[in-house]
């Protein structure tokens, strides 16, 4: 799904999220948006996943306006979006059952997707009893088993440990890959953003200005970012993080 | 660090039983410092109570003020969960409606009996009536009030796997109300049991449980007054702590895992 934005403004109250924002991501893109905190990165998801309506401009998917949430424009969450009354399965179940699926066949289907993250035989346990690690692939699964078109990813790593993180890009990644969906990610971690995506927007403070886009072609995606030093560095600095050493 | 929140298994068991003696312990207390037409002993009521309800008079009442209870308090249920429900999700309703309920709730229940009698003619209907306001209050403002802390990511990942505003409703808030939904519906059960006791009292028709208990009061029958208010507590303490108990860890399993 191929996704545009014309000349978008988003307020709340008095309070300006978006100015005249523009852009375009072709059909299977991976675009990480990186910026201050509270520059309005995850106000440009909910407008995609149609949660907000912009109070300027368009939002379009693939050339129509988008008019509402749908299971076609997904989003995952930081932490703290599974049902802590449902087991890790009836989480990933819901997903179907909320389209009309069966009970029967939306719990097979969830059995398998659990799997497929590499959570089989923790099906039955409930999101407080497993990790943060073992909570968000629950939530990749969710979101992947709708087969959605467009997925919004708003800060999905945020809360979990370095390595956990590492683990959870890779197996993001391969999901991706298997499933050719359009992809945007709000990011507060560069190195992140280096990894997995295409095209790394970098915006402004509020009201969110794009300052720059990256744009990647990746060969081999690798933990090894170190090609990458020179945008690691603009980058940095372009969000006000003063990288060189030594100066005086 | 893992110091257990709640008393679990023989340990609760026993506080029960503990407290249980403490109460039975200051009634024979009062027994035996009183002489026996004031006071009588547990022996002599417990014995009363198995000659009583032997009777099918007796059994007719308390099948009579269970259904009255159970009318009542499924219509308060009922009314409780679905209003306080869908005061979740209109905003404006929900200040209506709770500003209602405050100033409805500072009646006490009883004090429409009078009207009620009048109005519905002697009979169950008034009872009933007064047994589902006084629970419906309780029920409706509890299941309110949780829907405002329902997680606002609860709501809006539900919204983009494509919920309709039923499916909300049903999916999301209800299970997310549930806890305080059954602290609600024990607090309405309690107010509930209070009502139907004395609006029997009160309503003197000849039949149910409050109105035997009154009936001995008039003609001085403490053995029979004590009789009654061991059925009463009995009833009242299965319910809740039984049924009531059972259904909120059958409802709540997630929590205690």
């Amino acid at each position: 799904m191929q996704l545009r934005f014309e000349e978008v403004d988003k307020q709340f109250g008095q309070l300006e999220v978006i100015k005249g924002f523009n852009g375009e991501f072709a059909q299977g893109e991976l675009v990480a948006l990186v910026g201050p905190s509270g520059c309005g990165k995850s106000t440009l998801l909910h407008l995609v996943a149609g949660l907000e309506n912009p109070t300027a401009g368009r939002v379009l998917a693939d050339g129509e306006k988008i008019p509402g949430p749908s299971p076609r424009r997904t989003l995952v969450f930081q932490e703290h979006a599974l049902y802590p009354w449902l087991s890790l399965q009836g989480n990933v179940a819901m997903a179907l059952e909320l389209q009309g699926v069966a009970k029967a066949s939306a719990f097979e289907q969830a059995a398998a997707w659990l799997a497929r993250v590499s959570l089989d035989g923790f099906e039955h346990y409930y999101p407080h009893q497993v990790s943060g690690g073992m909570r968000q692939r629950t939530a990749l699964a969710r979101a992947f088993i709708a087969k959605p078109e467009v997925l919004l990813l708003d800060e999905p790593f945020g809360a979990l440990d370095a390595l956990t993180r590492m683990a959870l890009q890779d197996v993001l990644l391969e999901l991706i890959k298997e499933h050719q969906p359009t992809v945007l990610l709000v990011t507060h971690d560069v190195d992140e953003a280096l990894y997995l995506a295409d095209h790394v927007l970098v915006f402004s403070a509020r009201p969110a200005k794009v300052l720059k886009t990256f744009n990647f072609t990746h060969c081999e995606k690798s933990h090894d970012l170190t090609a990458f030093a020179a945008e690691r560095t603009e980058i940095l600095r372009l969000l006000g993080i003063k990288t060189e050493v030594g100066q005086p | 660090m893992s110091q257990p929140r709640r008393l679990t298994g023989p340990k609760k068991y026993l506080a029960v039983a503990l407290a249980i003696l403490f109460i039975l312990l200051i009634w024979q207390a009062a027994a035996w410092s009183l002489p026996s037409f004031l006071m009588p002993g547990i022996p002599t009521v417990l014995e009363r109570l198995f000659s009583t309800v032997q009777e099918p008079e007796f059994r007719e009442g308390l099948y009579g003020s269970m259904s009255r209870l159970g009318s009542g308090y499924s219509f308060a249920l009922l009314f409780g969960i679905g209003f306080g429900l869908v005061g979740g999700v209109l905003f404006f309703f929900r200040e209506i409606l709770r500003s209602a309920i405050v100033i409805l709730q500072s009646i006490p229940s009883i004090a429409w009996v009078p009207l009620f009698l009048i109005v519905m003619g002697f009979g169950n209907l008034p009872i009933i009536v007064v047994v589902a306001l006084a629970a419906f209050f309780p029920m409706a403002l509890s299941v309110m009030n949780a829907t405002e802390s329902v997680q606002p990511v609860h709501v809006a990942a539900a919204r983009v796997m494509g919920a309709s505003r039923w499916q909300l409703l049903r999916r999301v808030y209800l299970p997310a109300v549930m806890p305080e939904l059954i602290t609600g519906a024990q607090l309405a059960f309690g107010n509930a049991w209070r009502a139907l006791i004395s609006a029997e009292m009160l309503i003197g028709f000849g039949q149910g449980l409050g109105r035997s208990l009154a009936y001995s009061g008039e003609i001085a029958d403490m053995s029979g007054v004590m009789m009654n208010i061991l059925v009463i507590a009995i009833l009242a303490t299965l319910i809740d702590q039984v049924v009531l108990e059972k259904f909120k860890q059958r409802m709540l399993r997630y929590q205690y895992v």
